[in-house]
């Protein structure tokens, strides 16, 4: 998965090195941003009230 | 073979560090995001306040409970701060917003105000949840509280100081009857100005509610200054 991706980026090795940063960043970006918060009710810690709303 | 076996290292590898990112998320991002929500909430607070004392005010100030003026004002909106905690026993730099209703999203901004349960100050019971942990760990230290502690609150024109007189109080999620305007386990037996505190138990879990119950103790205007509880 990690070698296909590397084969397919553009450039020579310090260029897919770069670019294989900006992607990781985007990923961990899309997950802190979305998925993560879509994630997080599913666990136990919001349930602080008495009559769930 | 091998193709396979990479693959599936590779997929372990990720999953891996997927858990490890979301239990950096839970644990330190969701506190960064929440603090940051928290002081601007506050922020809008004082903004209206200081809007609300550039016009004039009549009400005189009254410092005991038992006639504190009720000012028959707007209901609360939904999701929008409207009061300030204060907690000394939880840290004398503890301060958090108070919205109105307990939906998820409202208690990623503050501490929220059971939407049904009486006003600030009101005769009845002002309900508040707040999160255990995750969202700022506002109620980390909950267990801490002991009868006698204060529980100060301000809406902008008044500070109420309520008294903690029972708690913490274990119980079950579905113990509805906690924030009842006269909760049978809190050892109140007629109708008065009461205040409850509920949060997770344990830590982490959700199988139980911590429950502190506290009632009316003094009022003061503002203008007065801040209350002797939270004086140093």
């Amino acid at each position: 998965m990690y070698g296909w991706i590397w084969r397919h980026l553009p450039g020579n090795a310090w260029i897919k090195a770069l670019l294989s940063l900006a992607l990781v960043l985007i990923v961990v970006y899309v997950l802190f941003q979305y998925v993560f918060p879509w994630a997080e009710p599913l666990l136990p810690f919001n349930d602080v009230t008495v009559d769930n709303q | 073979m091998r193709v396979v076996v990479r693959t599936v290292s590779e997929l372990c590898i990720t999953v891996g560090a997927l858990i490890c990112l979301f239990v950096v998320y839970v644990l330190f991002w969701t506190g960064v995001r929440a603090d940051g929500a928290m002081n601007h909430q506050i922020d809008v607070l004082h903004d209206q306040w200081s809007k609300q004392t550039a016009q004039p005010k009549s009400t005189a100030g009254s410092t005991a409970a038992s006639s504190a003026a009720p000012k028959s004002s707007a209901p609360y909106a939904q999701g929008k701060p409207f009061a300030i905690m204060y907690i000394p026993r939880l840290g004398f730099t503890w301060n958090k917003p108070v919205l109105e209703n307990t939906a998820v999203n409202t208690l990623k901004k503050g501490l929220g105000h059971y939407a049904n349960t009486a006003r600030l100050g009101q005769v009845g019971n002002f309900a508040v949840a707040g999160h255990r942990r995750t969202y700022g760990d506002p109620f980390v230290d909950f267990p801490k509280l002991r009868p006698g502690d204060a529980v100060v609150l301000t809406d902008g024109t008044t500070w109420f100081t309520y008294r903690i007189d029972k708690g913490p109080y274990k119980t079950v999620p579905t113990d509805i009857e906690v924030i009842d305007p006269v909760p049978r386990k809190s050892g109140y037996t007629r109708p008065g100005r009461y205040l409850t505190l509920t949060t997770c138990d344990p830590e982490w879990g959700h199988s139980h509610r911590l429950i502190v119950w506290a009632h009316l103790d003094s009022t003061q205007p503002v203008d007065e200054g801040k209350p002797a509880a939270l004086r140093r």
